[in-house]
């Protein structure tokens, strides 16, 4: 990925207070042996402007977190703003919206019937077409909702976001279902809502989707905040990729084996005629396993879950 | 909601909401069979068509009685299949897309029900015309108004039924057993063919005798077909008791919809 460096988030915004502020927040469900603390405890302030990757296998907690962003849910304790104003009145105004997971579409409407009357009900039908346009409906507006694909589904809820032309854009897991072209398609249409001041929020379980997208991510799991700071340096933190190639040479197997040591590479392994090692310098490595003659040359990012056990452990 | 509440568009009612809820039920075939094609259907065999139709009745003849009965069994259907419909949709996560508007859930259950009595109307003004077509006839103009009011506003009675259905069962077979359940009771409810006997003491404790039995009062004064007659607080008794039922299922399904949330 050839990403260039985003510029500088505009913190000089933050001056008429944050966009979203989360304060000693809890949330439980059910009680007694099935007491489930989705929400064990979180602090979060996230200035104006901001673009922020919410991180974390499913149950960490995200979308409950979420949901008491937008009102939905009340938390047990603590204290959510959303603009200066509580969630949800800033949601009834129209000044933080979101694509949830967990939102629904009817089946039966077509796609402009289901984007007019959510407009209806936000006084925003002058934003219509715009809006269509934005999300790339234009084309599927007469089809059901039904029959759309996933990924069409969820362009038409980012719609919906997109009505009362929202401060804040709140996205929980927005390209799931969604194929490649299409997932690239989305985060293109974010940028250009992001660049036009706006805050972004959103939860995802794909790595890839916070390094590209956001500036800071914050990495949630069991209801905790676990790691918050620039997504940059969090993959740094998480960097290396694991390599492994078949190495039929014994000699330059072992060879390449102890160099890793040496340079203190993690988890070097020889399994038979399979050297696998994780390294931050995986190009390098891949570059020095083919020219010693490997074959079946794999190099794997980490996954999320060995991602969260290297954040848990230290 | 403070100063927002007084926002012009935070509304109890949703125009474009009602707009697409009549566009939606006039195009979705279900609806349109049972609480249309049905009623009407009904009336024709058992009334408007049946040779005993114009065998006179306390304040009019049989094709009215059957044309009341028809519009109440029509709004009974519309009113439960609609309202789990509503309760159904919100469970399924449309309630949170409209959550994230102004329209508070009180606005849009407000818009669902009124939907729900324009197609209830539409019901009973089809099996009406359709009474009127054929000679359904009362001894007074205000007879016809009386047994048309007594229908929608009693149809409210379903609408809670149908509201507990769809907050407590599945969401995919909850609309088509709310109202499936109507045709039940209608049968064993004395609504469509007259009962007798012992099934007719069993129909007496039954949900739809007593909406259907005030709603044929104007032109029966209580009396069945089969001859006997019904006191009118055995009528009311029914009415109440059913109402206090559907009214506690309803809430039950709030209790249980919000312990899940």
């Amino acid at each position: 990925m050839t990403t260039t460096p985003a510029p500088a988030p505009p913190r000089a915004a933050t001056t008429t207070g944050p966009a979203i502020e989360l304060a000693g927040i809890t949330r439980h469900f059910g009680t007694g042996s099935k007491l489930v603390r989705a929400v064990d405890g979180i602090d979060l302030t996230i200035g104006r402007g901001e673009i922020v990757a919410l991180l974390g296998p499913n149950g960490a907690g995200k979308t409950t977190t979420l949901d008491m962003l937008l009102g939905l849910s009340t938390p047990d304790t603590g204290q959510v703003q959303v603009l200066g104003s509580p969630a949800r009145r800033a949601v009834a105004s129209g000044r933080i919206a979101a694509v949830l997971q967990t939102g629904g579409l009817l089946p039966d409407l077509t796609v402009a019937e289901t984007v007019q009357v959510i407009a209806g009900l936000h006084g925003a039908k002058p934003r219509i077409d715009d809006v269509m346009q934005l999300a790339g409906l234009t084309d599927i507006a007469r089809r059901r909702v039904g029959k759309c694909s996933g990924g069409e589904q969820q362009r038409v809820k980012f719609a919906l976001a997109l009505l009362p032309d929202p401060d804040v854009l709140v996205l929980d897991e927005p390209t799931a279902g969604m194929d490649v072209k299409a997932r690239r398609r989305f985060w293109n249409t974010m940028r250009e809502s992001a660049d036009a001041g706006r805050t972004v929020v959103f939860a995802t379980h794909y790595l890839e989707e916070a390094e590209q997208f956001a500036r800071r991510t914050v990495v949630m799991d069991r209801g905790r905040i676990v790691a918050d700071g620039e997504t940059a340096h969090l993959r740094a933190a998480l960097g290396g990729r694991t390599v492994s190639a078949t190495v039929p040479d014994t000699d330059a197997r072992s060879t390449i084996a102890d160099e890793l040591r040496r340079a203190g590479a993690d988890e070097v392994r020889v399994d038979g005629t399979r050297l696998t090692a994780r390294t931050t310098a995986s190009d390098e490595l891949a570059a020095q396993l083919l020219a010693a003659g490997a074959t079946d040359l794999e190099i794997t990012a980490p996954t999320l879950e060995s991602a969260f056990t290297d954040l848990t452990e230290d | 909601m403070t100063a927002t509440a007084i926002r012009p568009r935070r509304a109890v009612f949703a125009p474009s909401l009602f707009r697409i809820e009549v566009l939606r039920q006039l195009r979705n075939p279900f609806t349109l069979v049972f609480t249309l094609a049905m009623p009407i259907g009904m009336y024709l065999i058992f009334g408007g068509f049946a040779e005993w139709g114009d065998a006179p009745m306390a304040h009019g003849n049989t094709k009215f009685q059957v044309m009341v009965s028809m519009g109440a069994f029509g709004t009974a259907t519309a009113m439960s299949s609609l309202c789990s419909l509503a309760a159904s949709e919100v469970r399924q996560g449309w309630g949170r897309q409209i959550a994230m508007t102004p329209l508070p859930i009180g606005g849009y259950a407000a818009t669902k029900i009124t939907a729900a009595l324009a197609f209830s109307s539409l019901s009973v003004a089809g099996v009406f015309v359709a009474g009127i077509l054929t000679g359904a006839q009362a001894d007074d103009a205000w007879r016809w108004i009386v047994s048309a009011a007594v229908i929608l506003v009693g149809g409210t009675l379903f609408g809670l039924w149908g509201m507990g259905v769809g907050m407590l069962l599945n969401p995919d077979s909850a609309a088509a057993l709310a109202s499936i359940a109507i045709t039940v009771f209608g049968f064993i409810g004395n609504v469509f063919m007259p009962l007798d006997g012992a099934m007719l003491d069993v129909a007496r404790f039954t949900p739809l005798y007593g909406y259907v039995s005030l709603a044929r009062w104007p032109i029966t004064d209580g009396q069945l077909i089969t001859g006997q007659t019904d006191p009118m607080w055995a009528v009311l008794l029914n009415i109440v008791v059913w109402a206090a039922i559907f009214l506690a299922l309803a809430l039950a399904g709030v209790v249980r919809s919000r312990r899940r949330a």
